[in-house]
């Protein structure tokens, strides 16, 4: 929560703050941005190396001239024996940069783009010891509020009580009257119990129905998970990767696609984009590198390691072993979307969370309610036309008129 | 004809235990001593206010344990390979042959772990067959007593220390020209043949010795002599009309049985209209499962076996006109058989068989012979194909272990064979290997006696863990591949045989090579292709024709001097265990044997007509001794026993195995011989004597529970089957009363009680063909590798607390007059019980449409689905037992235990190596919930998902259950009714041979059998 807050908080001041610096230089990086982003992230980043050099300043180490001419068939250029190109070439493992059909103005743009963005700040990253010039707002919680009412109500009883006390004293002392026998407060309690039998007895029955009902729900809830969002060994964020930059559930789950297990992606899954992307928005390096150390993947060099650990999540979801469940049959036969069961993960869980409480009276409802849609599956053909001549239409068919609540079809 | 069966012995003497017994099917208390304290239970002071206080402690802790669910790691691959999605499985074409059984199959993975067998059907030889040992060899690969490193001298070592010490001794060796022997049982890889000889030729001095444990080696002799081949053919059962099998197992052990099996029941099966089937007459002593299945059974004593080969031979010859030979004499009534045999050999010459298991040069000849005379080489018997699958030279064997036990031999390799244990002088071959031998290694992936006495221990992979190749039959070649990364620091012996002769290349890359300049030189193929399809075929030579040229004089001769005195002793392989290799292995332990339905220990078979006159009781313990030989062993009255006979099985009596087979029954290779060149299977001369012993605990699966004197199997012969096709399959009428007094005569089915379901998509069901089925025993092995059915042990057995979904009755008849087993006195029909005939019925859960279970559950645990299933919810199941008294079938096995991480059964499912092999997608029933056969509903679901993700219609025959996948003959078939032109369809009907079992409760189950049709007629011997 706090950490999207604090993103945006940072998006909007760089933002701001690049606006305000930067409106000046060229209209082109903004095609120069589209274009840079197309052709050259897979190699290049502004500030840092990654399969090729950084590009920050390189303005100023070549002449536009030749980056031109480089970038449109850098092969050519090593041809001539250019000093220069042939020791990038040999410094970069030798790994020659593909001929770009780009123009001479898009070129331009590419570069004046390269300057604008080596002449922003580094982002300020949250947690990161140097990042602190923003000021970070943390929200304050309901409870400490209403803690702060009930001790200032405390104290005004209190000190009206002594109050009060002090003026029946006094009233006392100045009508001459007795001081009172002092009761103990066991003795003021049960005469006023005495006093009150109603009351206390609305009281006790009130009190019994709310532990009966209380005590019913939180039996019923036992062994329920719903709710369940474990801390989980890297800080990966839903919201960012299927809400903000739209990766779809399946490129990662891919086995809800073939069959019984959605499954957490490999480590390899995220390399590729991670190979790549290797600062995040959130976090900067520090989660993108517990991706790398599991695999003893070397930034660097690009290469891998002996030292593999597997990554330990957390698991969230946890059917009992007696339920067969098959996502295959969901996603891709019943063409359930994900966020049926699993909730809006793209927009509100950065770390995933059990939405469902997957209890079998969650999944029998479900299949007494949800229509199935067999047109345009040959397996229900037949099935189809017998079931429509039973039931006359195809808005009474649900999962439960093919046999979705029969016993065998998830338990064996 | 009507018959009457009984389910043992103890049924038709009515026992007076069996009587107890068979009312109640569970007839035990409940095991209370081991829930409450021994302690609380001697006192009787366990007050109930204590128990409710125990109850209300439980429910306290189940609910507070309850309420905060475990963390649950996940762990996905790091670089997942490209092939494994977590959840699907994968299936990789493979190869499995252990010196003894052979079979081309298709592992199933799943996450990496191989957890099911099924047959390749691509293989010429096996084609889709697997049997019940190679079925449960995956289980062996799981086996916690497997070796985990090298050994040397009984110590685990390192194989750095162990390839150092072999190769410095293997130099020296050879330095002083020691010579170096490799013992090994039959190999038919060609590559390991190579590398073998590779190593030959670095250490010249070296030579292969192959030999069988149950060996054949006889018969190859003999072709030599015969024929100038040494060879054994391939043989076409499926092309004869009429076998004749002389102590020949040939359905479930001799030889290539999977192939057999599959070629045999062509010939028996009566689909589609079709009227003829083979004629098949067994000679033999103990009661076989191929026996069992005959048309005609002579009974013999093994010393007349010779006896029996010439008067054929002299029957058939007087036929064609060829000269007699001498043949001693026969009683009577065999002469009389054998004349009618011989006839209906001559009335199909060409296209009949005669087959012999005797390991006997001289009676092998005699068949030869037969064979010759009947033309039946080039069609029913090929020469020039030759099948590989016994390669064992007994000459050989005899001539290292005199090279041995004179202390020639310096060095001995012993590879996938046992000789301490499998030799019939296994003890003094074992001295004279620690006490003369420098240098003994064993390859066994796993202890056995003889790696126990080798110096050093070189264990192999196992076959899943391994490349392979094998070449069955001559052109016929399978590939295996390994399924798993090895478990163990193990080494493929052939890796191992390379290195130590300085060829350190890995063993895949060596046979690949191989293939390319051996193989594909004579066929192009691709190596890859080979490896996805796991079976390449060169093309088949042109089979001829050949004429005996043996001087048959001789061998009758030789025959004529064949005689034994007194009882004989008959050593004969099970289904289960075999040469007893697999021994160790808990699914094969519990498998019921076909014919006795033991489990857990093998005994000595006798004939009823014996023990009565010696007064022998089953489970009496017995001395058995011939010569200087003396076991003890329990008595099984075993009826088809031939009279003067006893029989003993190989396999049991293992002492270094593991803890599932150590010291489980008693160890008869001992009583083999190793005498006129050939090892001899049995034993004359025997002394059988009864000890003050007491009576041993046999754990039968049969005799608990009965449904005697009704119409259980239908049964008919191919005569009445012919006249009428309906013969023997008549249907049960129920006399109702209608109106005033007024009776009509009905079926069963159309008195219904309840409505009809709405059928869904699927109707799910089965066709059992009783023709076809062999009893072998297959299926059960699959099932229990399938469904995750718990391996019980031999005390729970006895209780009759095996879990098998699936079981095989087998039922003796008898000829005996109906109206005297009617009046009540079932012990009148005694007499023709000692030579009976067999049927055999697999029975697994009826899938009833109206079935009684599903109305007596009171918590509605077990339902019925619109697919024709009834459904069995575990998680629902309280355990009442109502469903299992209910269900007219018996097939409802109840959880007495848990049977897994439980000490007590300490078996597979109690430690984490054997868990492998369970099949992640059924659950592992805990205790106190009733289970039963699903129709393998996860295979169902699966199968019907993959059509809905392709968006198509199930094809017909794409699903099957593991039992109908498995069945080597095809018996089970599995299908949809409401597929219109299904197979399940085209097999029912119910005016020909299909019937419902115990039809008349009209529970309408959707599995049916087919009428058992014997090819049994007027003018020919039954």
């Amino acid at each position: 929560m706090s950490n999207r807050y604090i993103t945006r908080h940072i998006t909007f001041l760089v933002t701001v703050i690049s606006i305000a610096l930067f409106s000046f230089t060229s209209a082109n990086a903004q095609d120069g941005e589209a274009l840079f982003k197309a052709n050259c992230t897979s190699c290049h980043a502004v500030k840092e190396k990654m399969i090729g050099p950084a590009l920050k300043g390189i303005g100023n180490r070549r002449s536009e001239e030749w980056l031109i001419k480089w970038i449109k068939n850098s092969q050519a250029v090593l041809k001539t024996g250019d000093e220069y190109a042939v020791k990038i070439f040999n410094d970069y493992n030798k790994v020659a940069m593909p001929s770009f059909g780009l123009k001479d103005e898009e070129v331009k743009a590419i570069l004046a783009y390269v300057k604008a963005e080596e002449q922003k700040p580094d982002a300020p990253v949250a947690g990161a010891p140097a990042g602190g010039t923003t000021p970070v707002q943390e929200s304050q919680p309901i409870w400490l509020y209403l803690l702060i009412a009930a001790s200032i109500l405390y104290l005004l009883s209190a000190v009206l009580g002594r109050v009060q006390h002090t003026l029946a004293r006094t009233v006392r002392q100045n009508e001459g009257l007795p001081e009172p026998a002092p009761k103990t407060r066991w003795e003021s309690f049960r005469h006023w119990f005495r006093n009150n039998k109603k009351l206390v007895a609305v009281i006790l029955i009130f009190l019994t129905l709310y532990g009966s009902v209380k005590g019913w729900y939180s039996l019923q809830s036992i062994g329920i998970s719903q709710g369940y969002t474990p801390e989980q060994p890297i800080a990966y964020s839903h919201i960012l990767h299927a809400g903000d930059l739209q990766i779809p559930c399946v490129y990662c789950h891919s086995g809800a696609e073939r069959g019984k297990v959605a499954g957490i992606p490999s480590a390899n899954v995220c390399m590729n984009c991670h190979k790549y992307v290797r600062k995040g928005p959130t976090t900067g390096t520090a989660e993108i590198a517990k991706i790398y150390k599991a695999l003893d993947y070397d930034p660097d060099k690009g290469t891998y390691g002996p030292n593999q650990t597997p990554i330990q999540w957390v698991r969230v979801h946890n059917l009992p072993d007696l339920a067969y469940f098959n996502h295959a049959q969901h996603y891709v036969v019943g063409k359930v979307a994900c966020q049926t069961c699993h909730g809006p993960v793209q927009d509100s869980m950065t770390v995933a969370g059990q939405y469902s409480p997957l209890t079998m009276g969650w999944c029998i409802n479900c299949h007494r309610t949800t229509k199935v849609n067999m047109a345009g599956n040959a397996y229900y053909n037949d099935f189809h036309k017998q079931l429509l001549s039973k039931y006359g239409a195809d808005s009474l068919l649900t999962v439960q008129t093919i046999g979705g609540l029969e016993c065998a079809r998830c338990h064996y | 004809m009507s018959k009457k069966y009984w389910k043992g012995v103890e049924e038709l003497r009515n026992d007076a235990e069996f009587v107890r017994l068979k009312n109640n099917e569970f007839y035990e208390n409940l095991p209370l001593d081991q829930v409450i304290e021994k302690k609380a239970q001697d006192v009787n002071t366990t007050p109930r206010r204590d128990f409710l206080k125990f109850l209300g402690f439980s429910v306290a802790a189940a609910s507070l344990a309850a309420c905060e669910a475990p963390v649950r790691k996940t762990i996905p691959y790091l670089i997942r390979p490209d092939q494994i999605t977590p959840g699907i499985a994968n299936w990789y074409a493979s190869s499995y042959f252990d010196g003894y059984d052979y079979c081309s199959v298709i592992v199933k993975t799943r996450e990496g772990r191989p957890i099911k067998l099924e047959g390749n059907p691509l293989n010429a030889v096996t084609k889709g067959g697997v049997n019940a040992r190679v079925q449960a060899s995956i289980l062996s690969l799981y086996d916690d007593a497997r070796y985990k490193t090298p050994i040397s001298g009984g110590n685990p070592s390192s194989w750095e220390v162990t390839d150092k010490a072999i190769i410095e001794k293997l130099t020296a060796i050879a330095v002083k020209g020691g010579k170096i022997r490799i013992l090994s049982s039959t190999i038919i890889s060609p590559s390991t043949k190579k590398v073998i000889a590779d190593f030959a030729a670095k250490y010249p001095t070296t030579k292969h010795v192959v030999y069988d444990s149950v060996s054949a080696s006889a018969m190859r002799q003999a072709n030599q002599e015969s024929f100038g081949l040494n060879v054994i053919p391939s043989y076409n059962f499926d092309k004869a009309n009429v076998i004749v099998a002389l102590d020949a197992d040939f359905l479930v052990n001799w030889i290539s049985p999977v192939e057999h099996a599959r070629q045999y029941a062509e010939t028996r099966k009566l689909n589609g209209g079709k009227k003829s089937m083979s004629r098949h007459i067994q000679v033999e002593s103990a009661l076989s499962v191929t026996g069992s299945n005959a048309d005609l059974r002579i009974p013999v004593k093994p010393s007349q076996q010779g006896a029996v080969a010439a008067n054929l031979y002299n029957a058939v010859a007087a036929g064609t006109g060829a000269s007699a030979i001498a043949a001693s004499a026969l009683d009577a009534e065999t002469v009389k058989k054998i004349a009618s045999v011989a006839k209906e050999l001559l009335e199909n010459k060409g296209k009949s068989l005669v087959v012999c298991g005797v390991n006997n040069t001289a009676i092998q000849n005699v068949v030869n012979g037969i064979n010759s005379l009947l033309d039946n080489y080039g069609t029913t018997i090929d020469l020039d194909n030759a099948n590989h699958l016994r390669q064992g030279s007994d000459t050989d064997l005899t001539a290292f272990l005199d090279e041995l036990n004179k202390g020639e031999v310096a060095a001995v390799f012993v590879y996938n064979s046992n000789p301490v244990y499998t030799l019939p002088n296994g003890a003094a071959f074992a001295e004279a290997l620690t006490k003369k031998v420098e240098l003994s290694v064993s390859f066994s992936d796993r202890p056995d006696e003889t790696s126990a006495v080798c110096n050093y221990v070189s264990p192999d992979h196992h076959a899943f863990e391994s490349w392979s190749d094998a070449e069955p039959r001559t052109g016929i070649y399978s590939v295996g591949q390994p399924t798993i990364a090895p478990l163990f620091s193990t080494r493929q012996a052939e890796e191992s045989l390379l290195l130590w002769s300085g060829n350190p290349t890995n063993f895949h890359d060596y046979m690949a090579a191989y293939w390319s300049s051996a193989i594909f030189s004579k066929t192009s193929g691709s190596w890859n292709k080979v490896l996805q399809d796991g079976v390449f075929e060169l093309p088949a030579a042109v089979t001829k024709n050949y004429k005996t040229s043996a001087n048959l004089n001789t061998s009758a001769e030789a025959i004529g001097k064949m005689s034994a005195s007194g009882f004989e002793l008959v050593i004969y392989e099970k289904v289960g265990l075999g040469n007893g290799q697999q021994a160790n292995n808990p699914w094969l332990q519990e498998l019921p044997d076909p014919i006795s339905k033991v489990t857990w220990d093998n005994y000595i078979a006798v004939s009823p007509k014996d023990a009565r006159e010696k007064g022998w009781k089953q489970g009496n313990v017995v001395t058995v001794k011939a010569g200087t030989i003396s076991v003890k062993a329990p008595v099984v009255i075993q009826p088809g026993q031939a009279f003067g006979t006893a029989s003993l099985a190989i396999g049991y009596g293992r002492t270094v195995a593991g803890r599932v087979a150590d010291n489980r029954g008693v160890n008869a290779y001992p009583f083999t011989s190793l005498t006129g060149g050939n090892i001899n299977m049995s034993v004359g001369g025997v002394d059988i004597q009864k000890t003050a012993d007491e009576d041993y605990m046999l754990a039968a699966t049969q005799t608990h529970h009965t449904m005697m004197g009704r119409a259980i199997v239908k049964e008919t012969s191919l005569a009445e089957y012919i006249k009428d096709p309906k013969a023997g399959n008549e249907d049960e009428l129920l006399t109702i009363k209608v109106g005033k007094g007024e009776e009509v005569k009905k079926k069963a089915g159309d008195l219904n009680l309840w409505g009809d379901f709405d059928n869904g998509n699927h109707h799910w069901g089965m066709s059992i063909d009783l023709n076809s089925c062999i009893g072998c025993g297959a299926c059960v092995v699959a099932c229990t590798a399938e469904n995750n059915v718990s391996v019980v042990g031999k005390d729970e057995v006895n209780r009759s607390r095996e879990m098998h979904w699936i079981r095989i009755d087998r039922y003796y008849s008898s000829d005996a007059d109906p109206k005297e087993g009617e009046s009540g006195d079932i012990k009148k029909m005694e007499d023709p019980s000692d030579m009976p005939r067999v049927v055999f019925q697999p029975v697994m859960c009826q899938h009833c449409a109206h079935a009684p279970c599903e109305t007596v559950c009171p918590v509605i645990a077990t339902s019925h689905s619109s697919e024709g299933l009834n459904q069995m919810t575990y998680n629902r199941c309280v355990g009442t037992r109502y469903c299992a008294n209910n269900c007219p079938y018996k097939v409802r096995r109840f959880n007495w235990f848990r049977y897994t991480d439980n000490p007590q059964f300490d078996f597979n499912m109690n430690n984490d190596l054997g868990k492998m092999v369970l099949n992640p997608d059924v659950v592992v029933r805990s205790r106190g919930v009733m289970e039963k056969c699903s129709m393998c509903v996860q295979r169902l679901q699966d199968g019907k998902l993959t059509a809905k993700k392709e968006g198509r219609k199930l094809v017909d025959g794409e699903v099957k259950t593991a039992c109908a996948q498995s069945c080597p003959t095809h018996a089970i078939t599995f299908g949809d009714y409401n597929i219109p032109d299904s197979e399940l369809n085209k097999m029912w009907n119910p005016d020909e041979r299909s019937y419902h079992l115990l039809g008349e409760l009209n529970v309408q189950p959707n599995v049916y059998y087919q009428t058992k049709v014997r090819n049994i007629e007027e003018g020919k011997e039954a």
